[in-house]
């Protein structure tokens, strides 16, 4: 087969695998538990390719995305609740807003090596969490309720929905959009230049890339993925509150990035899957789960360190070896 | 606002920071690792000594080496576990597992102990000391006493004992040592064990002031942090000086200002000495 | 008679690249020997690869021996421990501790059968500059004195052979031949020395046998005499000092 020829074949593979994929959660049952498993996976997972972006091109541990996630979330309640504005005026202002707080924290981090780039950015996610606990404006403690329906005016009629049934497809193509974003991200001449600085950085200088641009960039353009996650999550829950900030989905996040492999493009949402499997159908309790999160993690850099991709291929390897 | 009181509470909290904060800055200085489960393994602290004194009836001063030892050994295993990638120096990967045992260890402690308050009972919270208008609790000279004893202790092995000079080589030059002699990974054992049962001995007595609850820990880390930066990674004398500073601007600053926003405005400061003076935190 | 220190078949490969191929070399007891070679010979990856040492992460093959015993999967701490002390190429001491700490990291063991041992008297009789610095820190002393830092704290670990990278870099043309002049006399005294050594005709004027080092491999060796007139030992030379 020809180039063009193939390249439409694959393309037709992938909008026939997004037909049984947008039908799946109704063939498994349409309850709905599955509806909410599927789009809390969606949304999870595109929160995790944010944070995944950081870790897998620039290798840092950024544990400040909670704010970006945090921060969809509550701009998109604002603006729904006090304003009334539609959905796609929502998500515009939650990647302005993610653009400006990356901006910030990432010059502020710019000259950081490592582990102090994470503490800063955990910081600086606690003192985004305590302020938001405490300003009356945010909600404070009780957070923003009743977020209205999300509405998107389209040519032909405006779309609205609440429930996760409804809410799915608006979640899958967030899902889809992130994944192919990332993929254009990582041919991309940023993308590139992230990998290089990362693993041959006096290459990297003698190509005249300078590191700290190439970090900035790669973050800054990592923070709207994340907050256009929390962006949903506040229609899906149609609330939002400090609790966003908490730990669990910094954890989430993480866990979900380096589970399946560093760099695997679907990485992030196998992790997601995995998780949030384990823990809607599987559960040990809200503490159980939290040991069975933690432990995943940890055990995971400690044995596995490729993931479990790493695992499969190791596996297929031995198996035609063993031949 | 007395002047004079708040100026007893500022020491108050700067004793308490300093404790909790030297040995997450020795092992940082030392092995230039993270460790994210700090706070957690504090509030294990506080925890096994209330459980200790709840459950098994002990007194508060036995309790004390019952919390120090049991949180030495989960540090002690903590470390084994994660034994090859710190020999391999692979940082990021040590912070993200410590971060999934804090995790681990916040769960585990929710499960065993539950989701409610409890207070950590001290013989000496009650009794009180007044100077005039001033008063500090008895709790609290323990606390300025423990760091005391504690800094000395510390400084002097880090600066006049073998141990001490051989920890130090470790942590200017891993890979050197082993030509020495020194088992690094003995080292970094050491190291961590001494983090977890200092942090475990700092809430023995400094959670006594407040409720515990099992959710507390992820904030122990953002003080603990501004202590560090500010007074230099590894430093004794510059954890000391750092905390008393955190100490007083926190009771300054709670009393004048907020208490509420105490936390982001300590870390305001922090991101600013970052930003104008990374000194030892600058990328390289 | 069992040499002191032997390797047979040492190779050591980095990713793609092999940095020593197929080396067998032995120290005998009481013996000098010296391994010269052009830059990147593979001078520094043999005696790392030796003392199980290294900054990179070398994959190593081979055997080697130490008065007779196998080092296979013995770390390179426990080769220290077991007399097998290295002053490694460049930096060798602690800069933030001082020169009394820095002796004092190294303790000798209490059995020291067949080892050379050294106490802080004789060492600091041998480089009297030291017990002059005591209190000073390492990185506070001359490139000289920190070569007799790294020197005298190797003696101290009552070494069975002594392994050295490389000591002349850095020091003035007189410290140098110093310096391997009072090597030679340890050696006389018993000890054992592997020197690694780029400054050719300094190492020919101590050592009693020679091994010359091309593209990791031994493409010659024999006694210093013997070695002195060879062709390629003037070339290794010449290549050194057209750095």
């Amino acid at each position: 087969m020809s180039g063009p020829a193939r390249a439409a074949g694959r393309l037709a593979a992938l909008a026939v695998l997004l037909v049984l994929v947008y039908e799946m959660p109704r063939w498994l049952g349409g309850s709905v538990l599955v509806y909410s498993t599927c789009v809390t996976v969606a949304i999870f997972s595109v929160m995790a390719y944010g944070t995944d972006m950081v870790l897998s091109y620039l290798g840092e541990v950024s544990l400040g995305h909670t704010i970006f996630w945090a921060g969809g979330g509550y701009v998109a309640a604002l603006l729904a609740t006090r304003l009334g504005a539609n959905g796609w005026a929502t998500a515009a202002a939650a990647v302005a807003v993610a653009l400006a707080l990356a901006v910030v924290l990432g010059l502020a981090t710019l000259r950081t090596r490592e582990f102090v780039f994470s503490l800063v950015t955990y910081a600086a996610a606690v003192v985004a969490m305590e302020v938001t606990f405490n300003w009356a404006a945010l909600g404070g403690s009780d957070g923003i309720i009743g977020i209205p329906k999300l509405t998107l005016p389209l040519p032909g009629g405006a779309w609205s929905g609440s429930s996760s049934a409804e809410l799915w497809p608006v979640a899958l193509a967030l899902l889809v959009l992130t994944v192919a974003f990332i993929h254009r991200f990582r041919r991309s001449r940023l993308g590139l230049a992230a990998l290089m600085v990362q693993m041959h950085p006096d290459l990297a200088a003698t190509l005249g890339l300078d590191p700290r641009q190439v970090r900035l960039r790669v973050f800054v353009i990592s923070a709207p993925v994340s907050a256009l996650a929390g962006w949903l999550y506040a229609y899906q829950r149609a609330y939002v509150g400090p609790d966003m900030y908490e730990s669990y989905f910094l954890v989430l996040m993480l866990t979900a990035a380096v589970l399946a492999g560093r760099r695997v493009l679907v990485g992030p949402v196998i992790g997601t899957a995995l998780i949030l499997l384990q823990q809607n159908y599987l559960s040990l309790g809200g503490d159980g789960d939290r040991i069975v999160l933690g432990l995943v993690l940890a055990g995971i850099l400690i044995f596995w360190p490729q993931g479990l991709v790493g695992l499969w291929r190791l596996a297929t390897r031995r198996r035609a070896e063993g031949r | 606002m007395n002047v004079g009181q708040q100026l007893i509470n500022g020491l108050v909290l700067a004793s308490g920071y300093a404790c909790v904060a030297i040995g997450w800055t020795v092992l940082l200085g030392a092995a230039r690792l993270v460790n994210f489960a700090h706070g957690q393994l504090y509030m294990l602290g506080a925890f096994v000594a209330w459980a200790a004194m709840d459950r098994a009836g002990l007194s508060y001063w036995a309790s004390i080496p019952v919390a120090v030892v049991a949180v030495g050994l989960l540090g002690a295993a903590m470390q084994r576990l994660m034994g090859r990638l710190m020999l391999e120096h692979n940082l990021t990967s040590l912070m993200i597992v410590t971060l999934g045992f804090g995790y681990v260890v916040q769960g585990g402690a929710a499960r065993i102990f539950g989701g409610e308050p409890h207070q950590l009972q001290s013989p000496l919270a009650r009794g009180s000391i007044r100077m005039g208008e001033l008063w500090l609790s008895g709790q609290d000279l323990l606390v300025f006493a423990v760091t005391a004893i504690l800094f000395t202790l510390v400084w002097f092995a880090l600066e006049r004992t073998r141990v001490g000079a051989t920890v130090r080589a470790v942590a200017e030059d891993p890979k050197l040592a082993q030509l020495f002699g020194i088992d690094a990974s003995l080292v970094y054992l050491g190291v961590f064990v001494f983090e977890s049962a200092t942090v475990a001995f700092a809430a023995t007595v400094v959670a006594p002031h407040s409720p515990i609850l099992t959710s507390m820990g992820f904030d122990e880390v953002i003080l603990t942090f501004v202590v560090v930066v500010l007074g230099g990674v590894g430093s004794v004398l510059g954890t000391l000086v750092a905390s008393l500073g955190l100490g007083l601007f926190t009771a300054f600053f709670g009393a004048l200002v907020s208490p509420a926003y105490t936390t982001a405005a300590a870390f305001a400061v922090v991101l600013a000495v970052l930003v104008l003076r990374p000194g030892g935190f600058a990328a390289k | 008679m069992t040499a002191v220190l032997a390797c047979r078949g040492l190779t050591a490969r980095y990713g793609g690249s092999t940095a020593l191929s197929d080396v067998t070399l032995e120290v005998p007891a009481g013996a000098m020997v010296g391994v010269v070679g052009a830059n990147g010979a593979g001078k520094s990856t043999l005696v790392n690869a030796l003392a199980g040492w290294s900054r990179g992460r070398p994959d190593i093959s081979g055997e080697v021996r130490l008065g007779g015993a196998t080092l296979d999967g013995v770390s390179a701490h426990e080769r220290a421990r077991r007399g097998l002390v290295l002053v490694p190429e460049g930096k060798g001491i602690f800069h933030e501790l001082t020169v009394e700490e820095n002796l004092a990291l190294v303790r000798a063991p209490e059995d020291s059968a067949g080892r050379h041992v050294f106490d802080r008297d004789e060492v600091l009789g041998l480089f009297p500059r030291l017990g002059e610095r005591l209190r000073h820190r390492g990185g506070a002393l001359s490139g000289g004195e920190r070569q007799m830092l790294a020197l005298g704290r190797a003696l101290l670990a009552a070494p069975r052979v002594l392994m050295l990278d490389e000591p002349s870099i850095g020091l003035a043309p007189r410290l140098v031949l110093d310096l391997l002049v009072s090597v030679r006399g340890l050696v006389d005294r018993g000890l054992p020395v592997l020197l690694v050594e780029q400054n050719v005709r300094a190492a020919l004027e101590v050592v009693d046998r020679v091994f010359l080092l091309e593209r990791g491999r031994v493409v010659g060796q024999g006694t210093a005499a013997a070695m002195r007139d060879d062709p390629r030992i003037v070339e290794a030379y010449l290549g050194a000092l057209v750095r």
